[in-house]
Protein backbone atom coordinates (compact mmCIF):
# COMPACT_ATOMS: atom_id res chain seq x y z
CA UNK A 1 0.00 0.00 0.00
CA UNK A 2 3.01 2.29 0.90
CA UNK A 3 4.36 1.74 -2.79
CA UNK A 4 0.29 2.60 -4.35
CA UNK A 5 0.94 5.86 -2.24
CA UNK A 6 4.06 6.79 -4.04
CA UNK A 7 2.70 6.48 -7.44
CA UNK A 8 1.52 9.22 -10.00
CA UNK A 9 -1.96 9.18 -11.41
CA UNK A 10 -0.78 7.88 -14.42
CA UNK A 11 1.03 5.37 -12.84
CA UNK A 12 -2.20 3.65 -10.75
CA UNK A 13 -3.87 4.24 -13.74
CA UNK A 14 -1.82 1.71 -16.23
CA UNK A 15 -1.35 -0.96 -12.88
CA UNK A 16 -5.43 -0.92 -13.12
CA UNK A 17 -5.29 -1.20 -16.60
CA UNK A 18 -2.54 -3.61 -17.29
CA UNK A 19 -4.65 -5.77 -14.33
CA UNK A 20 -7.44 -5.76 -16.21
CA UNK A 21 -6.13 -6.81 -19.08
CA UNK A 22 -4.51 -9.62 -17.62
CA UNK A 23 -7.30 -11.09 -15.44
CA UNK A 24 -9.17 -11.12 -18.95
CA UNK A 25 -5.93 -12.91 -20.60
CA UNK A 26 -5.55 -15.40 -17.34
CA UNK A 27 -9.59 -16.18 -17.44
CA UNK A 28 -9.80 -17.29 -21.14
CA UNK A 29 -6.17 -19.40 -20.96
CA UNK A 30 -7.56 -21.03 -17.63
CA UNK A 31 -11.20 -21.60 -19.39
CA UNK A 32 -9.43 -22.90 -22.42
CA UNK A 33 -6.77 -25.13 -20.63
CA UNK A 34 -9.66 -26.75 -18.56
CA UNK A 35 -11.60 -27.66 -21.15
CA UNK A 36 -14.26 -25.09 -21.58
CA UNK A 37 -13.44 -24.50 -25.20
CA UNK A 38 -13.15 -28.28 -26.42
CA UNK A 39 -15.91 -28.13 -28.68
CA UNK A 40 -14.44 -25.53 -31.13
CA UNK A 41 -10.71 -26.49 -30.59
CA UNK A 42 -9.71 -27.57 -34.13
CA UNK A 43 -12.54 -25.63 -35.73
CA UNK A 44 -13.18 -22.04 -37.37
CA UNK A 45 -15.08 -20.95 -33.85
CA UNK A 46 -11.47 -21.98 -32.73
CA UNK A 47 -9.73 -19.08 -34.76
CA UNK A 48 -12.26 -16.67 -32.69
CA UNK A 49 -11.41 -17.95 -29.64
CA UNK A 50 -7.52 -17.32 -30.39
CA UNK A 51 -8.67 -13.72 -31.56
CA UNK A 52 -10.28 -13.24 -27.81
CA UNK A 53 -7.47 -14.24 -25.88
CA UNK A 54 -4.94 -12.29 -27.83
CA UNK A 55 -7.82 -9.16 -27.25
CA UNK A 56 -6.20 -8.50 -23.89
CA UNK A 57 -2.78 -8.43 -25.03
CA UNK A 58 -3.89 -5.42 -27.16
CA UNK A 59 -5.40 -3.89 -24.31
CA UNK A 60 -2.43 -4.39 -22.52
CA UNK A 61 0.26 -2.35 -25.54
CA UNK A 62 -2.48 0.17 -25.43
CA UNK A 63 -2.38 0.69 -21.66
CA UNK A 64 1.56 0.68 -21.64
CA UNK A 65 1.30 3.83 -24.51
CA UNK A 66 -1.25 5.65 -22.88
CA UNK A 67 1.57 5.39 -19.99
CA UNK A 68 3.77 6.54 -22.08
CA UNK A 69 1.82 9.34 -22.86
CA UNK A 70 0.08 10.04 -19.76
CA UNK A 71 3.95 10.76 -18.11
CA UNK A 72 6.30 13.66 -18.66
CA UNK A 73 9.19 13.51 -21.10
CA UNK A 74 11.52 12.00 -19.16
CA UNK A 75 9.68 8.84 -18.27
CA UNK A 76 8.03 8.67 -22.05
CA UNK A 77 11.69 8.91 -23.64
CA UNK A 78 12.70 6.33 -21.46
CA UNK A 79 9.93 4.01 -22.09
CA UNK A 80 9.86 4.50 -25.55
CA UNK A 81 13.60 3.41 -26.05
CA UNK A 82 12.94 0.44 -23.97
CA UNK A 83 9.95 -0.45 -25.54
CA UNK A 84 11.55 -0.08 -29.23
CA UNK A 85 14.69 -2.04 -28.26
CA UNK A 86 12.78 -4.92 -26.86
CA UNK A 87 10.25 -4.99 -29.43
CA UNK A 88 13.09 -4.65 -32.09
CA UNK A 89 15.18 -7.70 -30.18
CA UNK A 90 11.86 -9.89 -30.21
CA UNK A 91 11.48 -9.36 -33.63
CA UNK A 92 15.02 -10.90 -34.52
CA UNK A 93 14.91 -13.34 -32.33
CA UNK A 94 11.79 -14.56 -33.44
CA UNK A 95 12.55 -14.27 -37.23
CA UNK A 96 15.53 -15.84 -36.49
CA UNK A 97 14.01 -18.96 -34.58
CA UNK A 98 11.34 -19.26 -37.64
CA UNK A 99 14.05 -19.24 -39.92
CA UNK A 100 15.86 -22.16 -37.79
CA UNK A 101 12.56 -23.71 -37.82
CA UNK A 102 12.11 -23.33 -41.72
CA UNK A 103 15.58 -24.34 -42.66
CA UNK A 104 16.46 -26.28 -39.69
CA UNK A 105 15.16 -28.62 -37.68
CA UNK A 106 14.95 -26.43 -34.49
CA UNK A 107 11.89 -27.59 -32.73
CA UNK A 108 8.17 -25.37 -33.31
CA UNK A 109 7.80 -22.28 -31.20
CA UNK A 110 4.67 -21.16 -31.09
CA UNK A 111 3.75 -17.55 -31.89
CA UNK A 112 2.25 -16.33 -29.08
CA UNK A 113 5.70 -16.66 -26.96
CA UNK A 114 6.44 -13.51 -28.82
CA UNK A 115 4.37 -11.53 -26.15
CA UNK A 116 6.28 -13.07 -22.87
CA UNK A 117 9.80 -12.78 -24.67
CA UNK A 118 8.71 -9.03 -25.35
CA UNK A 119 8.28 -8.58 -22.05
CA UNK A 120 11.13 -10.43 -20.96
CA UNK A 121 13.36 -8.56 -23.04
CA UNK A 122 12.13 -5.62 -21.40
CA UNK A 123 12.95 -6.41 -17.88
CA UNK A 124 16.56 -7.14 -19.02
CA UNK A 125 16.65 -4.24 -21.56
CA UNK A 126 15.80 -1.93 -18.82
CA UNK A 127 18.34 -1.42 -16.61
CA UNK A 128 20.48 -0.98 -19.05
CA UNK A 129 18.38 2.25 -20.10
CA UNK A 130 18.90 5.12 -18.03
CA UNK A 131 19.07 8.11 -20.14
CA UNK A 132 16.60 9.64 -22.21
CA UNK A 133 19.54 10.63 -25.16
CA UNK B 1 23.14 19.14 -20.50
CA UNK B 2 25.01 20.73 -17.67
CA UNK B 3 23.43 22.82 -15.29
CA UNK B 4 23.03 23.98 -11.84
CA UNK B 5 19.53 22.96 -11.43
CA UNK B 6 20.64 20.85 -7.63
CA UNK B 7 22.45 23.88 -6.68
CA UNK B 8 19.33 26.16 -7.61
CA UNK B 9 17.19 23.00 -5.67
CA UNK B 10 18.90 22.91 -2.56
CA UNK B 11 19.05 26.49 -2.46
CA UNK B 12 15.71 26.56 -1.38
CA UNK B 13 15.98 23.67 0.53
CA UNK B 14 13.60 21.60 -2.12
CA UNK B 15 13.80 17.74 -2.13
CA UNK B 16 13.46 16.62 -6.15
CA UNK B 17 9.88 15.22 -5.18
CA UNK B 18 9.36 18.92 -4.30
CA UNK B 19 10.49 20.10 -7.66
CA UNK B 20 9.12 17.81 -9.80
CA UNK B 21 5.87 18.16 -7.99
CA UNK B 22 6.64 22.17 -8.71
CA UNK B 23 7.16 21.65 -12.45
CA UNK B 24 4.68 18.98 -12.93
CA UNK B 25 7.38 16.33 -13.80
CA UNK B 26 8.21 13.01 -11.81
CA UNK B 27 11.15 12.96 -9.49
CA UNK B 28 13.12 10.44 -11.36
CA UNK B 29 12.78 13.51 -14.37
CA UNK B 30 14.47 15.71 -11.68
CA UNK B 31 17.30 13.71 -11.12
CA UNK B 32 18.00 12.66 -15.08
CA UNK B 33 17.97 16.34 -15.38
CA UNK B 34 20.29 16.92 -12.43
CA UNK B 35 22.29 13.86 -13.61
CA UNK B 36 22.78 15.07 -17.19
CA UNK B 37 20.74 12.15 -18.46
CA UNK B 38 18.03 13.85 -20.11
CA UNK B 39 18.38 17.14 -21.71
CA UNK B 40 14.65 19.02 -21.01
CA UNK B 41 12.31 20.06 -23.91
CA UNK B 42 12.37 23.72 -24.58
CA UNK B 43 9.19 23.96 -22.72
CA UNK B 44 10.29 22.40 -19.85
CA UNK B 45 13.68 24.24 -19.98
CA UNK B 46 11.42 27.64 -19.55
CA UNK B 47 9.19 26.31 -16.54
CA UNK B 48 12.51 25.71 -14.80
CA UNK B 49 13.26 29.48 -15.06
CA UNK B 50 10.67 30.64 -14.34
CA UNK B 51 10.28 28.42 -11.50
CA UNK B 52 13.66 29.80 -10.17
CA UNK B 53 13.20 33.43 -12.11
CA UNK B 54 16.17 32.90 -14.00
CA UNK B 55 17.51 33.11 -17.76
CA UNK B 56 17.90 29.77 -19.04
CA UNK B 57 21.18 30.26 -20.04
CA UNK B 58 21.89 30.66 -16.48
CA UNK B 59 20.64 27.46 -15.40
CA UNK B 60 21.79 25.45 -18.49
CA UNK B 61 25.23 25.82 -20.08
CA UNK B 62 24.71 26.31 -23.98
CA UNK B 63 26.74 23.28 -25.34
CA UNK B 64 27.04 25.02 -28.75
CA UNK B 65 28.42 28.19 -27.50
Amino acid sequence: MAFWNTMDPAQKRYVIRTNLFMLGYVAVNIAAIAGAFDPIVGSRAGIVLGLAVAAPIAGQLWATLALMNESDEFVRMLNAKRFILASGLAMTLFSAWGFAESYGDAPHAPGWLIYPLFWGLFGLVSPFLKSSR
Amino acid sequence: MKNTLRNLRTGRGWTQEQLGQALGVSRQAVNALETEKHDPSLDLAYRIAALFARPVEEIFENPHG
